[in-house]
């Protein structure tokens, strides 16, 4: 699941809820059914956190942070040590072990962050904002490590205010807006949501004859025509099933298809839709 | 209880990597005694049989009181590194987390403690096991109750680490010298004495001199001054640990 929105929309707020170090202001929350007022340290049992901003021992060094980490949840100490070599290595911080955290750089501190995650493998692991600093190939490493997470069995949270991270690591997105669910559903289930959001360009090896153009008009959506007539552009809300009917449509008039562009909305788009503001405009 | 234990320990390496600061405090501890204490026990002893012994015991509570407020330091530098979070989201429970910083409270005084106690005592001749103990245990005890101070105090620090650190400085101050740990009560003047009353250390002070053998006459009453130091150790953790149940949130610290 990703929560994606804004800064200030109330992500890291509802996360700090869940992981039980705020206390919700009204209803209830609970975490594999567990309540996290009433049992705030089960529900610290069963969950992980990395932290928007890294939290470390300023004068300590990445591996000791792992172990304390590591012998907190209980982790076979016989295991311990090679879990924690191994989750650094495919981090990349591994050359930085020795280094102290207050030495880390942005990247390499939230890498460790996402380590301590990783290392615990619980329940539910909640990612809060997970690659901000990171450089591109870190991020891509880091949702590599958090989708393996979730295909271990964790339950996944990360909260987001960057689309391609969402777009990557989302079986389900929430969008939150100024400390209000919007919406809450599947990445495509979400697209489809959006009246005329997928954009399907053909070009034909002809121009279209007026009866085509018609019957396409007729299959439904936005359909225009480029002004030599070999170019079509249609916004329709389904394009698998707008396509198939366009390419009979066409067959049966005889008009000779070269290639076909289907571009969807993104997570961008859908954010617009359904809060009518795009998440780049926002604070 | 082992995770508390875990990151009692964990606190005590930090506190234990940082030992040039124990050698400076049992450094200058020497040097006060050996300076001051010295000079003020020839000037007062004909009013104080003893006086460097007096005055050895009255500074160990301040080391002892020093010791508390580093705990509440530490636990304010917790939040505002951004670690009280990290620590409020571990499988601990917040009283099991107070524990925690009790037991690094209690080892961080030890330290600083122990070594000027077995000095002096060796040093004025009465060193004893049992004496030893029951100090030990005397100033524990007033210990938990200044570590359980700070903590609630350092809610202050929430909203402003200026404050907090003016308002420390100022009950610092007043708690320390509104108290017996250089002057005995019976000396002082009717205008000052009622104020001694209200400071934890006049009571620590008292019952570390009696369980070391000092003059009963110029102590207060050892069972009222073990109740008093034993009912603030009691009262201000249980404040303090309801103060990090209902009251500190790390994130607003962060």
């Amino acid at each position: 699941m990703v929560i994606l929105g804004p800064n200030g929309s109330g992500k890291t707020t509802l996360l700090m809820i869940l992981c039980t170090i705020l206390k919700p202001t009204s209803g209830t929350a609970k975490v594999v059914g567990i309540d996290v007022v009433e049992e705030g340290t089960k529900v610290r049992e069963v969950m992980g956190i990395a932290f928007q901003e890294a939290r470390g021992f300023w004068r300590h060094k990445p591996s000791s942070i792992l172990r304390f980490h590591a012998s907190m949840f209980d982790i076979d100490p016989e295991k311990r040590q090679d879990l924690i070599e191994r989750t650094m290595k495919d981090l990349e911080l591994w050359e930085s072990r020795d280094k102290m955290f207050m030495h880390l750089s942005g990247g390499q501190a939230k890498r460790l962050e996402t380590a301590k995650v990783l290392i615990q493998r619980p329940k539910l692991a909640i990612f809060d904002e997970p690659t901000s600093q990171v450089d591109l190939r870190g991020k891509r490493k880091i949702w590599d490590k958090i989708r393996e997470l979730r295909d271990q069995g964790s339950t996944i949270i990360v909260a987001t205010n960057e689309v391609r991270e969402a777009e990557y690591l989302a079986d389900r997105v929430t969008i939150l807006h100024q400390g209000q669910r919007v919406v809450c559903d599947t990445i495509s289930k979400l697209k489809d949501a959006i009246a005329g959001g997928d954009i399907v360009e053909v070009d034909f090896e002809d121009p279209v004859s007026e009866k085509l153009a018609d019957d396409l008009n007729g299959l439904g959506g936005d359909v225009s025509l480029s002004s030599d007539g070999n170019q079509l552009r249609a916004k329709v809300s389904k394009a698998e099933d707008w396509v198939p009917r366009m390419t009979s449509a066409s067959y049966v008039a005889g008009a000779k298809i070269s290639s076909i562009r289907i571009t969807e909305p993104s997570l961008d788009d859908v954010f617009l839709h359904f809060t009518g503001k795009a998440l780049a405009d926002q604070p | 209880m082992n995770r508390v234990l875990t990151l009692a320990a964990y606190n005590v390496r930090i506190l234990l990597s940082e030992r040039t600061w124990f050698f400076l405090a049992w450094a200058l501890f020497g040097l006060q005694i050996a300076v001051y204490g010295s000079l003020m026990s020839k000037l007062v002893s004909t009013a104080v049989p003893n006086y460097l012994f007096f005055y050895a015991i009255g500074l160990m509570v301040i080391t002892v009181f020093d010791s508390g407020a580093d705990v509440g330091r530490h636990f304010v530098e917790h939040a505002h590194e951004g670690e009280l979070p990290y620590f409020l989201s571990l499988p601990v429970s917040r009283g099991g987390f107070l524990a925690a910083q009790a037991i690094y409270g209690v080892a961080n005084t030890m330290i600083k403690v122990l070594p000027p106690l077995l000095g002096v005592l060796w040093f004025v001749g009465d060193l004893t096991i049992q004496g030893a103990v029951f100090a030990l245990i005397s100033m524990f005890l007033l210990g938990l109750g200044i570590t359980g101070i700070m903590v609630s105090m350092s809610f202050i620090a929430f909203k402003s680490v200026d404050i907090y650190s003016a308002f420390l400085a100022g009950l610092s101050a007043l708690i320390v010298r509104f108290s017996t740990v250089f002057y005995p009560l019976i000396f002082m003047p009717s205008f000052y004495s009622p104020i001694s009353v209200f400071s934890p250390l006049t009571y620590g002070a008292d019952l570390t001199r009696w369980v070391l053998g000092f003059d009963p006459n110029f102590l207060l009453n050892p069972i009222l001054a073990a109740a008093v130091v034993t009912g603030v150790a009691v009262g201000t953790l249980s404040l303090s640990a309801r103060i990090v149940d209902k009251v500190i949130e790390g994130v607003k610290a962060a």
